[in-house]
């Protein structure tokens, strides 16, 4: 099915083009909104991952990886792109502020937002997964909500599938110690009671 | 009792992916071990809620797929594409067609380096039969008479830096450079990153106070005692502060000569190609027209069919076409196979290369670099350019708009540019 739209889309088919990314998009949105915890720079990031991945479709290889897979590992790396460059800012802005002069945009548009009402656990959990250092927090999400295997955690995060691997296995460990915490605890969470 | 389990094999152990040997010592290890077994435990759990809560959380983004396609849709099919070596042009539109040379020329430079990496491996093979390589290759007359590499004492420089200035064909009489990049490789770690600087930043130049980035090849090229190459690359290793082994000019002009110096190049047209507003040079036309199909180009006809803006298909777009020039020119050098004959080329192809392509990295090194430089992909080629993110807007007292640039700010953009990626 997706091979077909992919094979009509290079044939210059238009609606199979949007079907393809009609029929990808949540996916893609979400992963990004995760990633990024903002939605407007998650919507940029995946426009940004779809505009690349029609530019690159001839160079798609289903026997590599399934188009949604493909997908995934492209707005990856548009997401940490967009969080190199919010990091540049952020400093420049901070080296304006130790030179004293006052930055002209103090609430800079990039901090985590929520579109959406969390309850319970949802909300326990996603404050303690933003509790896990950034790079764990990455591979937790491309592994238990990207669905993504270590080899192609190891392609999006760029890193060796070992270190994948670590990363997981580390976040897990501390999102598990913060939940079983007294915060955890404050929080409501208690280990066998969940869901 | 034998050691805890680390995450890495609790992990595993929870996938289910430990070989069935290691899976039974594990067996054997949680059994007497309430630790590991409740670390065990925790860790399952853990999993099992985060993969929930962030299920019902995705379930929560609101989703605008409508917006996203006409978004989409209107920059895939726009003609402000990314340019051949991955980097957007959006930043300077203008510059686009010096872009585009640079990057097939840069092509041409690699195609180069592929003869004398050929040259290398046959002179290693066949010692004996075939006239000493070195004493031909040298042709260049900055490179200095030495051995060939394995045999030079040092090695090439690593980190690398190169810096790379381009002049347009319309200002091709003046030596202000329009375009300003800084390719910098590390062989050892595999890290590269290619830095545009805006020919509007000021830099400070011995002498001459601040200078635009743009001007200071020719100031090079007008003062005694030096020249336009050195001086650009100490001036822009001080301001970015960091080093600069060699430096590149390419001309606009100097892709024609290149392309017919290999006998021009064969390329397969997808669909026909016909601008009638390919512009004259002179503010008119000259229109362009290729019909589809095998087509061998000269330098002149390969230019104008990397440079037309026409889209006659989706997909077979400029950079496209740039990409199957270069791919061209590489096939065509790498198919002169008979020995002699390449021997014979390689130092025409190389003069042709050096000639046009002002440079004080000498064959030798080049060769040094081709040996050693890692394979990187062109997609992981870490891009940026000096913009905003670590330059302020400045004024000079005569009224001259440019920008300074921030020393703190392009460090850590260059950090993070070795960082990431």
């Amino acid at each position: 099915m997706t091979q077909e739209l992919i094979e009509r889309t290079l044939a210059g088919d238009e609606s199979a083009a949007r079907q393809l990314h009609d029929s990808h998009y949540p996916a893609v949105l979400r992963l990004a909104h995760m990633l990024l915890q903002n939605l407007q720079d998650a919507e940029d990031a995946t426009q940004d991952a779809f505009v690349y991945a029609f530019r690159n479709l001839a160079r798609y290889d289903q026997e590599r990886a399934s188009f949604a897979t493909w997908l995934k590992v492209i707005v990856t790396s548009r997401c940490r792109d967009r969080q190199r460059r919010q990091r540049f800012h952020w400093l420049s802005l901070q080296r304006l502020t130790e030179s004293g002069i006052e930055p002209e945009d103090e609430t800079d548009d990039h901090q985590p937002d929520t579109a959406f009402e969390l309850v319970g656990m949802q909300q326990m959990i996603w404050d303690a997964l933003n509790q896990v250092p950034r790079k764990s927090r990455q591979a937790l999400i491309l592994r238990f909500f990207g669905q993504l295997s270590y080899r192609e955690i190891a392609q999006a995060l760029d890193c060796t599938i070992s270190t994948a691997k670590s990363r997981v296995g580390y976040g897990l460990r501390t999102l598990g110690q913060i939940l079983g915490s007294e915060a955890g605890a404050a929080l409501g969470y208690h280990f066998g009671d969940a869901k | 009792m034998s050691k805890h389990l680390n995450d890495h094999q609790l992990l595993a152990y929870m996938e289910d992916s430990l070989s069935p040997s290691r899976r039974e010592q594990a067996n054997a290890h949680l059994g007497s071990c309430p630790t590991c077994r409740a670390a065990l435990e925790r860790m399952t759990q853990t999993a099992a809620d985060l993969t929930g809560a962030l299920q019902d959380i995705g379930d929560k983004v609101p989703l605008r797929p409508a917006c996203s396609w006409e978004a989409v849709n209107r920059r895939r099919k726009s003609r402000d594409r990314p340019g051949l070596l991955g980097f957007s042009l959006r930043p300077y539109p203008r510059y686009a067609a010096t872009l585009a040379t640079i990057a097939i020329l840069l092509g041409g430079l690699v195609a180069g380096i592929a003869v004398a990496r050929t040259l290398v491996t046959t002179s290693m093979d066949a010692d004996s039969t075939t006239p000493t390589p070195h004493t031909t290759l040298d042709v260049n007359p900055s490179s200095p008479p030495g051995p060939l590499p394995g045999h030079l004492t040092g090695g090439p420089p690593n980190p690398v830096g190169i810096l790379i200035l381009g002049i347009d064909g319309e200002s091709a009489s003046s030596n202000e450079t329009d375009l300003l990049m800084l390719l910098y490789v590390d062989t050892e770690t595999e890290k590269a990153f290619l830095l545009s600087i805006p020919r509007e930043m000021f830099v400070e130049v011995q002498g001459h106070g601040q200078v635009r980035a743009g001007s200071v090849y020719g100031i090079g090229e007008s003062d005694e005692g030096t020249d336009g190459l050195t001086l650009a690359g100490e001036t822009m290793a001080a301001t970015l502060d960091l080093p600069i082994h060699y430096t590149a000019l390419v001309r606009f002009d100097s892709f024609v000569t290149l392309i017919d110096t290999i006998g021009g190049v064969d390329v397969d047209v997808l669909n026909e190609i016909d601008d009638p507003r390919f512009p004259d040079g002179q503010g008119g036309y000259d229109p362009l027209s290729i019909p589809a199909g095998q087509q061998h180009l000269d330098g002149a006809l390969a230019l104008r069919y990397a440079r037309t803006r026409v889209v006659p298909a989706e997909g077979f777009d400029r950079t496209f076409r740039q990409r199957q020039i270069v791919l061209a020119a590489q096939e065509r050098i790498m198919r002169l196979e008979m020995l002699p004959d390449l021997v014979a080329q390689s130092s025409t192809i190389w003069t042709t290369i050096s000639g046009s392509l002002e440079t004080n990295l000498s064959l030798t090194h080049a060769i040094e670099l081709a040996v050693l430089m890692p394979d990187i992909p062109t997609d992981d080629v870490a891009t940026a350019s000096l913009d905003e993110c670590c330059t302020v807007d400045h004024t000079t007292p005569s009224g001259e708009h440019g920008s300074l640039p921030e020393s703190a700010a392009i460090k850590a953009l260059v950090q993070s540019l070795l960082e990431e990626k």
